[in-house]
């Protein structure tokens, strides 16, 4: 049976032997990117964060036990770092999903189109319900552990988790009625 | 998972940085210290130390206590040799004043019979 890259790493992880940070990065770059890009809808800003997260994976790298481990730090560095951004530097202005603006084109609610406009949508909603759904839909974490990585509470993260979901799913619908009526 | 929340899954899938992110990762890696593996070192050290330190403390301490005992000792030695003092100079005291009424006693006694 073919060994994965992440079996890999943690055989030579625990067997402190020369660390395969190369692998590490190739394997979790397009996690920890993706995260970022989620959170920040800004290539630039979200590579840059990636780049600082792996160098700061770098600089701890002896404390790593295993590849869960790396997975579960490289997800709450990536998390924290998501979030001081915005704080810092006010990257986006919080809006509510009432008062985001419609693309400029009138988009038909294909899977594609949908997909863009759900990640606007997700882009726009509060910042901790929207790494929540990051966590969730991207990363296909549970509840629970999200809120281990967090430090929150497992019930505070579905509360949060479903009223995102509400609030995605009105503006959907919304969007979808004013595309028939325009239809028809 | 309800449909809705299908959509979004494949709405939020992964994607890969632009090209060249890694190469541009280790590059930067690489102009950083080697991986410090300090921190262990430094657990193992604190953990090696401990008892040596804990050790230290106790004679230490003892070393202290030790001190602190003889200075009482000698607070409670001077107290003593205070109030042996104190003592000694009431009982002359009173002995130069029974000396003195004597000696006047017996100048009175003289003069009358002169």
């Amino acid at each position: 049976m073919a060994i994965s890259a992440t079996q890999k790493g943690i055989a030579e992880v625990r067997s402190d032997a020369a660390p395969p940070f190369a692998d590490v990065v190739e394997i979790h770059k397009s996690m920890v990117f993706s995260i970022a890009w989620h959170f920040l809808r800004d290539r630039a800003l979200s590579e840059e964060l990636a780049q600082d997260v792996f160098l700061e994976l770098h600089r701890h790298w002896a404390a790593m036990k295993s590849s869960e481990h790396i997975v579960f730090w490289l997800r709450k560095v990536t998390c924290n770092r998501c979030i001081d951004v915005v704080r810092r530097r006010k990257l986006r202005r919080e809006t509510s999903l009432e008062e985001s603006p419609e693309p400029a084109m009138l988009e038909r609610v294909q899977d594609p189109l949908l997909s863009a406009y759900l990640q606007r949508m997700v882009a726009s909603l509060p910042e901790k319900q929207r790494l929540l759904v990051v966590l969730r839909y991207q990363e296909g974490m549970e509840p629970e552990e999200i809120a281990r990585m967090l430090n929150m509470n497992a019930s505070t993260v579905k509360t949060q988790i479903s009223r995102a979901l509400e609030l995605l799913r009105a503006k959907t619908a919304q969007r979808l009625k004013t595309q028939r009526e325009a239809e028809a | 998972m309800s449909e809705f929340e299908r959509q979004l899954v494949r709405a939020l899938e992964r994607r890969e940085p632009p090209a060249g992110f890694t190469s541009r990762v280790l590059a930067a890696a690489s102009q950083q210290p080697a991986p410090s593996r300090g921190q262990s070192w430094r657990w193992a050290f604190v953990l090696r130390a401990a008892p040596v330190m804990a050790a230290l403390l106790v004679v230490a301490g003892g070393a202290l206590y030790q001190n602190y005992e003889r200075i009482e000792r000698g607070e409670a030695a001077k107290q003593q040799l205070l109030l042996a003092v104190k003592i000694a100079g009431a009982k002359l005291y009173d002995a130069q004043q029974r000396v003195v009424s004597i000696g006047a006693i017996r100048g009175a006694g003289t003069e009358e019979e002169q």
